[in-house]
């Protein structure tokens, strides 16, 4: 005969009420928080998942920030160039009219003072300077770009400017050199526009025949530095194409590890509910037949 | 006539009196820990007829022959073994949470995470000193949280080496308890009441220090019982009257070894065992995370050796301490941070070091590291929480197995209070009879 002891339904029973009270504590739990995963143990796979996820969101943070940092040197320096390309424009059109032989010489030398104006416009634009203070084409110097003692600008920034990460590997370089917007190739050699509007603005001022001519050799000079400023200007165009379509692929991609985590980490509240109101079901059917059969006892059946 | 129907009737009734104590205590117990129901047997009292009166009636009534202990040996050891083994995975387990908590609680995966995105932030402009003093900043968020970490792994080995050694004391007393109660079951009557008293106590003894420790018992025909503790080699620890000394021992690393009598074991099961167990995981952790931390500082420090901070003079480490418990933060300005190469001037805005240490770390690549650290400790937990589950399943069977051999059911108990109260009234009612025959006799005649 097997004995049924007493002892031991009431510890089956105890222990199948605490079961379910137990999961569905957990059910609600996941429902309160949201999630499914409430320490790593629960789903190493998909914690770790969770953990590397949670990271490049970190990082795509950081990405944005240091994107919009050269997304907002790149449009200053944008602006400096139009500013740049007018004044050369300006300066040209000052050359054409400094090679008609009408002009008097006093006519040619007021010229030339507002060539040399322009020229020292010029190098205040060149020394513009970014949000953080710096030359925005003084390469990683912390300071100007161009130190002008009147006769010639020197270029005291560094060579080159070091590319800044945007997110997913990718880098683009923030800014220009002083160098790739005003040196440039001419018949004579290697040149910049601050010294070609130097001596133009020095040989108008001088007046004379070498005037004349000084304003029509200006004038190739002039062409070719205006290239290289709009050639700058759509370099830097496609770099900020560039930062906006990263700035688009980061917002996919933010997009995408939000519906990852949900995926992974997250409780289908649905799902989760029904689970629930089943688990309760369960435990309220156990709790009332246990209260039934616990009842049943031969003593209360002795009178 | 060798008979006496009052002498039968009243031992029947005494008998029946018997039966119905050992009921009420049955009732009365049953609800108590480790008790095992009894059962009273009565036997038949007769004396086989002397020469030359072999037709005689010779009944003398019944008297209580023995109250056995209806436990099951077998169902008893289940009980021992997979109790030991629960208990081994519940302190385990219980001691690789505390682990998988200290290394997840403490944020240390985040705030490396928070170290690297300060850099990447750093390289967006060096000359920035608030981008400096942030990275600065988080550098030393993260060497504490390295520290809480290792303090919390120290509170958790603590607990578990505090538990364990209270636990040998425990162990140890109960061994003084079994020598005693074996002294006391060579002394008590077989059959007795005393005797299934002194039994259930040897088995409620033998089940506690099962839970310590794999033990194996050999009983004597008298109840006594010998007790070996742990596995490969088990070492005798109760032997009659005498019962040995566990200790435990501690190494460097925080893992405990134990032994009998100074003779080294392995308790295999039980609480003990778990105890082992989870301070050899804990151990193994902690020598993760050391060499993580460590790596880490000779990296950083080695990226910093190989530049200049702002002010152009050469770098200087950033962390010291080679272990997670040591590292802190030794660079007292973000401006120190060398970001620009080594020969570049005062206020160079070249993040070549930066980058150089950026990729340097992005080969150490901490964050992956701690992270497939936390990965191993709670994969770890995840599948002990299956054995686990499993274990405490295979015990609660065999303890429901158990109670219900062995313990008390009320249903039961009440049909036998019926029972045994109609035997003492027949009993009764017989001895009525016997005085209506004597009045019968005596009334003759009048």
């Amino acid at each position: 005969m097997i004995n049924l002891s007493t002892g031991a339904f009431f510890e089956r029973s105890t222990q199948q009420i605490g079961v379910l009270r137990a999961r569905a504590e957990t059910l609600q739990q996941q429902i309160g928080t949201g999630d499914r995963i409430e320490r790593s143990s629960d789903d190493p796979v998909a914690a770790a998942r969770l953990r590397m996820l949670a990271r490049s969101e970190r990082m795509a943070t950081v990405d944005t920030r240091n994107s919009q940092l050269a997304e907002a040197d790149l449009k200053l320096a944008d602006q400096s160039l139009g500013s740049i390309a007018d004044l050369v424009i300006r300066a040209r059109e000052l050359a054409v009219q400094g090679t008609a032989p009408t002009l008097s010489d006093e006519q040619r030398a007021a010229i030339g003072i507002e060539i040399k104006g322009l020229r020292e416009n010029l190098i205040l634009l060149a020394n513009s300077r970014n949000i953080a203070g710096h030359a925005l084409l003084g390469g990683q110097a912390t300071g100007a770009a161009y130190v002008d003692d009147g006769v010639t600008a020197q270029f005291v920034g560094t060579a080159g400017v070091d590319p800044l990460e945007i997110g997913e590997g990718q880098s683009v370089v923030p800014g220009l050199t002083g160098p790739e917007v005003f040196e440039f190739e001419t018949a004579d050699g290697p040149t910049d526009i601050f010294s070609v509007l130097g001596n133009l603005a020095a040989a108008l001022t001088t007046g004379g025949g070498t005037a004349m001519q000084a304003s029509s050799d200006a004038l190739a000079s002039l062409d070719a530095g205006l290239a290289k400023v709009t050639t700058s200007q759509t370099v830097i165009g496609a770099r900020l194409n560039w930062v906006d379509l990263m700035t688009e692929r980061r917002e996919n991609n933010a997009e995408r590890v939000a519906e990852e985590r949900a995926d992974v980490g997250g409780a289908d509240i649905a799902v989760t509910m029904s689970r629930l109101q089943e688990t309760l079901t369960v435990l309220e059917a156990t709790q009332a037949s246990f209260v039934r059969l616990a009842n049943l006892s031969l003593f209360s059946m002795l009178r | 006539m060798a008979s006496d129907m009052l002498s039968i009737a009243a031992s029947g009734a005494r008998a029946a009196r018997g039966a119905l104590d050992v009921t009420a205590q049955n009732i009365a117990n049953a609800s108590s820990d480790g008790y095992v129901r009894r059962s009273l047997r009565i036997e038949e009292l007769s004396a086989s007829g002397g020469a030359g009166r072999n037709g005689d009636i010779s009944l003398s009534g019944a008297r209580i022959a023995e109250i056995s202990r209806n436990a099951d040996p077998f169902l008893q050891g289940e009980v021992r073994r997979t109790d030991g083994d629960l208990r081994r995975a519940n302190t385990e387990l219980s001691g690789l949470r505390n682990i998988e908590s200290a290394l997840e609680q403490s944020g240390i995966f985040t705030s490396i995470v928070e170290f690297e995105a300060s850099l990447q932030q750093l390289a967006g402009d060096p000359s920035d000193p608030s981008r400096r003093a942030a990275a600065l900043a988080e550098a030393t968020t993260m060497a504490s949280k390295f520290q809480i970490t290792a303090t919390g792994f120290d509170s958790a080995g603590d607990g578990l080496r505090f538990d364990a050694d209270a636990q040998v004391k425990e162990a140890n007393i109960i061994g003084g308890e079994l020598a005693r109660v074996n002294l006391r079951l060579t002394r008590a009557g077989s059959g007795s009441s005393d005797r299934a008293a002194l039994l259930d106590q040897r088995d409620q003894l033998l089940e506690r220090l099962a839970g310590f420790s794999s033990v194996t018992t050999s009983f004597a025909s008298d109840g006594t019982v010998a007790v070996s503790l742990g596995s490969t080699p088990a070492r005798s620890f109760v032997q009659g009257g005498a019962s040995g000394v566990l200790s435990s021992t501690q190494a460097a690393d925080g893992t405990l070894s134990f032994a009998v009598d100074g003779q080294a074991t392995n308790p295999g099961s039980g609480s003990l065992a778990g105890a082992g167990l989870a301070l050899t995981t804990l151990a193994a952790t902690r020598n993760r995370l050391d060499a993580l931390a460590n790596g880490l500082a000779n990296t950083v420090n080695a990226g910093q050796a190989a530049g200049v901070g702002y002010d152009g003079s050469p770098g200087q480490p950033l962390f010291a301490g080679t272990t997670a418990a040591t590292l802190r933060v030794v660079l007292t300005s973000g401006q120190g941070i060398a970001t620009a190469p080594a020969g570049s001037g005062a206020g160079s805005r070249d993040t070549q070091n930066l980058a150089n240490l950026r990729q340097a770390l992005a080969t150490e690549n901490p964050a992956q590291q701690l992270s497939s650290l936390l990965f191993d400790v709670s994969s770890t937990v995840a599948g002990r929480n299956v054995t686990q589950s499993a274990l405490e399943t295979i015990a609660s069977s065999a303890r429901v197995s158990l109670e219900q051999q062995s313990s008390v059911n009320l249903d039961t108990e009440a049909t036998n209070l019926i029972r045994f109260q109609q035997a003492f009234q027949a009993s009764g009612r017989a001895m009525q009879v016997a005085s209506d025959i004597f009045d019968t006799l005596l009334g003759i005649g009048r």
